[in-house]
């Protein structure tokens, strides 16, 4: 197996390069112009963009023999479909096409600082030893069909749940960024512009804290499972390492906003800065820390 | 809620007061955001390591201080846990407070018929039906049942009230991810005071005994899979538990598959070449010290070899992996389970007769005389090592006490984000020969899913909602 072919999950991967670039840009055109068709065509092209990431995923898991979870830029790549996938959502349900300027402008960043990654957080490997987790259960069960290398295990679902909450966070931050700004534009009288074609800043403030009462309970979930992984692969569920560390401090971060939202009432100005606060932490407990800190998650 | 607490605070007692701080939701946001940041601190400073590893660090003014408030070992320290507790504390306070009150009045279900009560929700609509009040009762009826509304009515008052509600459970969320909170620090205080952890070297063939437990553990083979690139796979260990002499059972464990037995477990966790034990060393004879004429010849571990065309005999007693000498017992040990400076120790016999023996160094051949009265030389050329399978031993009986603590929370966690208290109060009322309808509600959280709602049941009543 020397040099691994990854030219389909490459192909897919530019041409999700080129669509996300697209997609932001027509969003933002939608914004500025409010043109009907630059949002219809802009959602359109977000449609395929999660097609060809879809099909990155999918292309790379077929390529490394595992789920495209194990480095940092695969796990970029299924934060980028999570980010995306949960935008459409969104979209469909609210009808907010203004806040695809901003969430897709993530998106592409988030490509763009993907593509950038050094060669040796991109390539293609075998997984390690403490990463070979499969549930028995499904292997059994998959074995009688002999689909058993399709099997998940707690690697799977612990990366896959905590990253639906970040994109969730990155969602929410978008959107706490598009709060301030209006709320400027509110305060300043300048009605006309751009900032009138944002929704309501109440409005706002709510879907915002929809993301985070989505995000929340994933990356709970996330912890957990990493945490029953831990206990099954190195025998304690809780060791104080930096990824573990800065995951609860992101969670004590977001229960202090949501504390403050339904019990002492809290909108608005304060609670978009908090989503920023704890979306900064996201990037740390993500970034931060597997460049900086050392530890058992160095890798991802 | 705050009525309570203005209550608590007009008593003045020392006592109240307490209660008072610890029922303060200004104090949980304060424990959050101190927990969130000074956890940082742990993760920025090692945590757990040598006097001197922070020495070279930080130099000696901030090695004091951070032994001084144990920044070395932050997440046991008093303070860390103090203020733990003081969540908990405030968690538990709260929970007494609000929980049973909102028991009452969610169960009591005394709702408010009074028409001029819905002109005060913020959410509400008022308009007229062209249809007599039964048609729009009956549509009410209808709407309130695919809707999943439970409701009660009263006609006693003017019009036709009713007060409907849905996803009551979801009021309660909160507090069994408070519960959980309790369970799962519950499970971590039994684990630390009843469980057991330990990491044991083991070599094939050998014994790994755990002080708590009856039986012992036998290791019998042990192996590395590798990758055709050459990559580690996996690694794995075949143990055996032995009950008084006797074989019990045989497993293989590896990374991510534990032994479980009589509620221990052993984890495959480590390897490596093992620091004072070879399998076979390589030594070289040099007559009269001349390297040119070198005879090379194996020795197994622990076993005696002749040299051959000479009289001597080569026993292999001994070997470290980073050779130092203690100086207090001048006792021979390594320094490291690297392999940075390897020796052997060696009794060498002429014929029957033991004349030396040595320590002799793989990287200094010629270190010195191995022999005391001849020019003969021995030299440690290569070895062989022996693998050890490093085996985790951890016993934590309140494990499953935090696992069932994430049940909870998951269960709270749900109910509380994605189950909305909805409460709907309508009155419907005859005016002539058409009927003049009110809604107002009110949810918890989520104000766009009961905008929703109001609008489905508001068209549904119209009669224009199929």
């Amino acid at each position: 197996m020397d040099g691994p072919k990854v030219v389909m999950s490459l192909m897919f991967f530019t041409m999700a390069f080129a669509f996300y670039a697209i997609t932001a840009v027509l969003y933002i055109g939608h914004w500025i112009f409010k043109k009907k068709w630059l949002g219809q065509t802009a959602t359109a092209m977000a449609v395929i963009a999660a097609f060809a990431m879809t099909m990155m995923l999918i292309s790379r898991a077929g390529e490394s023999g595992h789920a495209p979870f194990s480095n940092l830029y695969e796990s970029m790549a299924l934060f980028i479909w999570a980010l995306t996938i949960g935008y459409l959502i969104m979209e469909v349900k609210y009808k907010l096409k203004v806040i695809g300027a901003f969430v897709m402008s993530i998106a592409f960043l988030a490509m763009l600082a993907a593509s950038m990654l050094p060669y040796r957080f991109k390539a293609v490997g075998p997984l390690n030893p403490a990463l070979q987790n499969k549930w028995k259960w499904m292997v059994d069960l998959f074995e009688k069909f002999g689909l058993e290398r399709y099997a998940i295990g707690w690697l799977d679902f612990h990366v896959f749940t905590t990253f639906i909450g970040y994109a969730a966070f990155a969602i929410a931050f978008g959107i706490s960024i598009m709060y301030l700004i209006k709320v400027r534009g509110e305060k300043s009288g300048k009605e006309g512009g751009l900032m009138s074609k944002l929704p309501s800043s109440k409005m706002l403030d709510e879907i915002s804290y929809r993301g985070i009462a989505w995000g929340f309970p994933f990356l709970g979930i996330g912890i957990v499972s990493g945490a029953v992984w831990a206990n099954a692969a190195w025998g304690t569920y809780w060791s104080w390492d930096p990824k573990e560390t800065w995951s609860l401090i992101t969670w004590f971060v977001y229960a202090a906003y949501l504390h403050a939202r339904v019990t002492r009432g809290w909108r608005g100005t304060k609670c978009a800065w908090v989503s920023i606060l704890g979306f900064l932490a996201i990037l740390f407990l993500y970034w931060g820390v597997s460049f900086i800190l050392p530890g058992l998650h160095a890798y991802a | 809620m705050s009525a309570s607490e203005k209550n608590k605070k007009s008593k003045k007692g020392i006592g109240s007061r307490i209660w008072y701080f610890f029922n303060s939701l200004k104090l949980t946001l304060f424990t959050l955001f101190s927990l969130a940041s000074t956890s940082i601190i742990g993760t920025v400073v090692q945590q757990n390591e040598e006097r001197r590893v922070y020495l070279m660090e930080y130099g000696e003014k901030w090695t004091d201080i951070i032994y001084q408030f144990k920044l070395n070992d932050m997440y046991h320290s008093e303070w860390f846990a103090a203020l733990l507790g003081l969540l908990i504390l405030n968690i538990l306070v709260c929970t007494i407070e609000r929980f049973p009150p909102k028991w009452r009045v969610v169960l009591a279900n005394k709702p408010n018929f009074n028409p001029s009560f819905i002109d005060k929700l913020s959410t509400r609509k008022v308009f007229t039906v062209e249809d007599d009040a039964e048609t729009v009762k009956e549509r009410l009826r209808k709407i309130f049942k695919k809707k999943r509304y439970k409701f009660v009515s009263d006609e006693s008052g003017e019009g036709y009230a009713v007060y409907g509600w849905r996803g009551r459970i979801g009021r309660f969320g909160s507090d069994f991810v408070h519960i959980s909170l309790f369970v799962i620090i519950a499970g971590a205080i039994v684990g630390s005071v009843y469980g057991y952890k330990d990491f044991k070297v083991v070599t094939v063939g050998g014994g790994v005994s755990v002080k708590e437990a009856d039986f012992t553990l036998r290791l019998d083979k042990f192996w590395i899979d590798y990758y055709e690139t050459g990559q580690i796979r996996q690694y794995n260990s075949i143990l055996t538990v032995l009950e008084e002499g006797k074989e019990v059972l045989s497993k293989q464990i590896w990374v991510n598959e534990p032994l479980l037995y009589k509620g221990i477990r052993f984890y495959q966790s480590s390897w490596g070449k093992h620091w004072r034990k070879i399998k076979t060393a390589r030594m070289a004879f040099w007559p009269d010290g001349k390297e040119e004429n070198e005879v090379v010849f194996m020795v197994g571990w622990e076993e005696k070899t002749k040299v051959p065309g000479t009289d001597y005999t080569v026993h292999l007693t001994g070997y470290v992996a980073d050779f130092a000498v203690d100086e207090k017992s001048k006792s021979i040990f390594s320094k490291s389970i690297e392999p940075e400076n390897p020796a052997i120790n060696v009794t060498i016999y002429r014929g029957e007769k033991k004349i030396s023996s040595r320590w002799i160094f793989q990287k200094y051949p010629d270190f010195y005389k191995v022999l005391p009265d001849s020019n003969d030389n021995f030299v440690f050329k290569a070895y062989r090592s022996v693998l050890f399978s490093g085996i985790s031993v951890n016993k934590d009986p309140g494990t499953n006490w935090v696992w069932l603590g994430c049940s909870i929370m998951g269960l709270g966690v749900y109910m509380a984000f994605f189950i909305f208290y909805r409460r709907v109060w309508i009155n419907i009322r005859s005016v002539g020969n058409s009927t003049e309808v009110k809604i107002g509600a009110m949810i918890n959280k989520n104000q766009l899913a009961i905008e929703k709602d109001l609008e489905d049941i508001a068209k549904a009543l119209a009669g224009s909602g199929k």
